[in-house]
């Protein structure tokens, strides 16, 4: 792993520099929730872009966000010209492959469970909730949960989803420890001079 | 013994010439076993292998059921299975394992009572399969005295036998595959099913338990707990938290910035001021820009913001190598508390 003090001045650059960016525009937005909504954004944008793309949820953080339609301008406008290599990575590789993989996985399930049902109902009542199968059906919930909260966790299978909660977690604890610090420095600074 | 051994006709099990045997004669069956292991391969190399693995498994059914119970049956078993994937190479190993087989085959043998010939070969002639094998384990068990008993030990084997049938061959076929594929190595464990996707299923079951070990050093709290369920319980606790700390942040970060672009400079001059001395200068300066909006009124603050604004590109782009490189040096390298920032800020405040 990169060494996390390095990671986090990285992160800084990147998250001021998107930061000036987005606020230069207009004078716009004075609304909390815009501000704090241009924040996290370019936090976020800012972590995934120092992982130039290794790491699947950067990529998909980025697809995410310049997919919807109100950040999608703000992220164009805080990555800005170095956006173009990490918008093509992103945009072509994980939500196209994979949309067509669950596609199919889809329809598989689809094929699938209409003749399982039919055999599960009859054998329910004869089947044994062993402790195994109730681990199992328990390990997997928990790791849909997972899937859910790891952006760009849905499409992975059980070993590399692992590997990006790893990542991933590096990377959200490096951001908060940036964002407090920052934050409670600016309290300090207008606590001083107030 | 060795033509009896070479010709493997089912119903023949009668090969074993005599009667009673000796501790001599055990010696001499044990010879012969071993002239048997060293016939060269080109003669009967499947043969051997039919020979000597199920020998060395049987010996290992035998020398492992008293065992399984035991809790060192994990360690029994691997070392079978390691002396098994050699059991073709290495004959020391099955030496070992012979003796020590015979030793126990005599307790088995002495503890079963009841001959029954007729029905040994029978049952052996009823499945091709297993037919070699017997008669090879009949013939490489030194240990019995009577011919009864080592057909009875033969029987019982064959029992046991009967419910790893499948898993044995498969085990063979295993560590075939295993030494052709040399980047495969996944112990095939001894009860567990062998076929190549349970192999792989294994082989991605530890690749995940691994995984597994490595997320729950970096959770805390997570090394105590066992199984996976709840591993993975705090883990999404975890990430979960670290969202919402998140959000929660830059909601503050917002709050307290009026604007979005707000004054980094101001933040690391509070921090790195002392620090740094060839900054000082640059620091002060943008330490001006916050006074002035903060003594003023709160209502003209964005006036006072938008004035910050207009100076503050100017400035920042252009030092932004110097500050933003050294101030962070500063920054994570300084043990950041709110009464050393404001002694700091207070300090830099008197020198202007």
């Amino acid at each position: 792993m990169r060494h996390p003090s390095s990671l986090k001045q990285e992160f800084l650059k990147k998250w001021i520099l998107g930061l000036q960016r987005c606020g230069f525009s207009s004078k716009k937005s004075t609304s909390i929730m815009e501000r704090k909504k241009a924040i996290k954004l370019s936090a976020d944008l800012a972590m995934a872009s120092t992982r130039n793309g290794t790491a699947c949820w950067s990529r998909a953080l980025i697809a995410n966000a310049s997919r919807d339609h109100e950040s999608k301008i703000l992220a164009e406008q805080i990555l800005g010209p170095e956006s173009q290599s990490l918008k093509k990575a992103s945009s072509t590789m994980p939500p196209v492959i994979c949309s067509r993989r669950i596609r199919s996985k889809k329809i598989l399930k689809r094929s699938c469970s209409s003749q399982v049902r039919r055999v599960r109902k009859i054998a329910l009542p004869q089947k044994v909730l062993s402790a195994n199968s109730v681990a199992k059906r328990l390990v997997q919930k928990r790791t849909n949960i997972l899937k859910s909260l790891v952006p760009g966790g849905e499409y992975m299978d059980d070993i590399s989803l692992i590997e990006e909660t790893l990542d991933y977690i590096a990377y959200l604890r490096a951001q908060v420890d940036v964002m407090r610090f920052v934050a409670s420095a600016t309290e300090v600074v207008n606590r001083n001079s107030d | 013994m060795e033509p009896n051994s070479a010709s493997y006709v089912p119903g023949s099990c009668p090969t074993r010439p005599e009667p009673e045997e000796t501790g001599l004669e055990f010696l001499q069956f044990r010879d012969e076993i071993q002239r048997l292991m060293t016939v060269p391969p080109e003669n009967a190399s499947s043969f051997r292998a039919l020979l000597e693995l199920p020998a060395t498994q049987a010996m290992q059914l035998l020398h492992s059921s008293p065992h399984s119970a035991a809790g060192g049956g994990d360690e029994h078993k691997r070392h079978s299975s390691s002396s098994f994937t050699n059991g073709n190479l290495t004959f020391p190993s099955n030496k070992a394992l012979i003796e020590r087989a015979a030793k126990f085959s005599v307790f088995a043998a002495a503890a079963e009572i009841s001959p029954e010939t007729s029905s040994v070969p029978s049952n052996s002639s009823a499945n091709s399969d297993k037919v070699k094998t017997e008669p090879a384990e009949t013939d490489s068990n030194p240990g019995s005295s009577n011919k009864t008993q080592t057909q009875k030990l033969a029987k019982r084997k064959e029992r046991q036998k009967k419910g790893k049938e499948s898993a044995k061959k498969s085990k063979n076929e295993s560590r075939e595959d295993a030494e052709k594929l040399p980047y495969v190595h996944v112990r095939a464990r001894r009860g567990q099913a062998t076929d190549s996707h349970s192999l792989a299923e294994r082989a991605r079951r530890e690749k995940i338990n691994a995984r597994m070990k490595l997320l729950q050093e970096l959770v805390p709290g997570c090394s105590k707990i066992s199984g996976t369920a709840l591993v993975l319980d705090e883990i999404i606790n975890h990430v979960q938290s670290l969202q919402r700390q998140v959000e929660l942040l830059s909601m503050r970060l917002a709050a307290v910035n009026p604007r979005i672009d707000f004054n980094f400079d101001s933040v690391f001059a509070t921090e790195g001021g002392p620090l740094i001395d060839g900054n000082i200068p640059s620091m002060v300066s943008p330490l001006m820009w916050p006074e002035n909006p903060f003594t003023e009124n709160r209502q003209n603050f964005q006036q006072q913001w938008n004035f910050d604004a207009v100076h503050q590109p100017l400035w920042g782009r252009e030092e932004e190598n110097h500050t933003f490189i050294t101030p962070e040096n500063s920054l994570f390298s300084y043990d950041s508390s709110a009464n050393s920032a404001s002694l700091h800020s207070n300090q830099l405040k008197m020198e202007l």
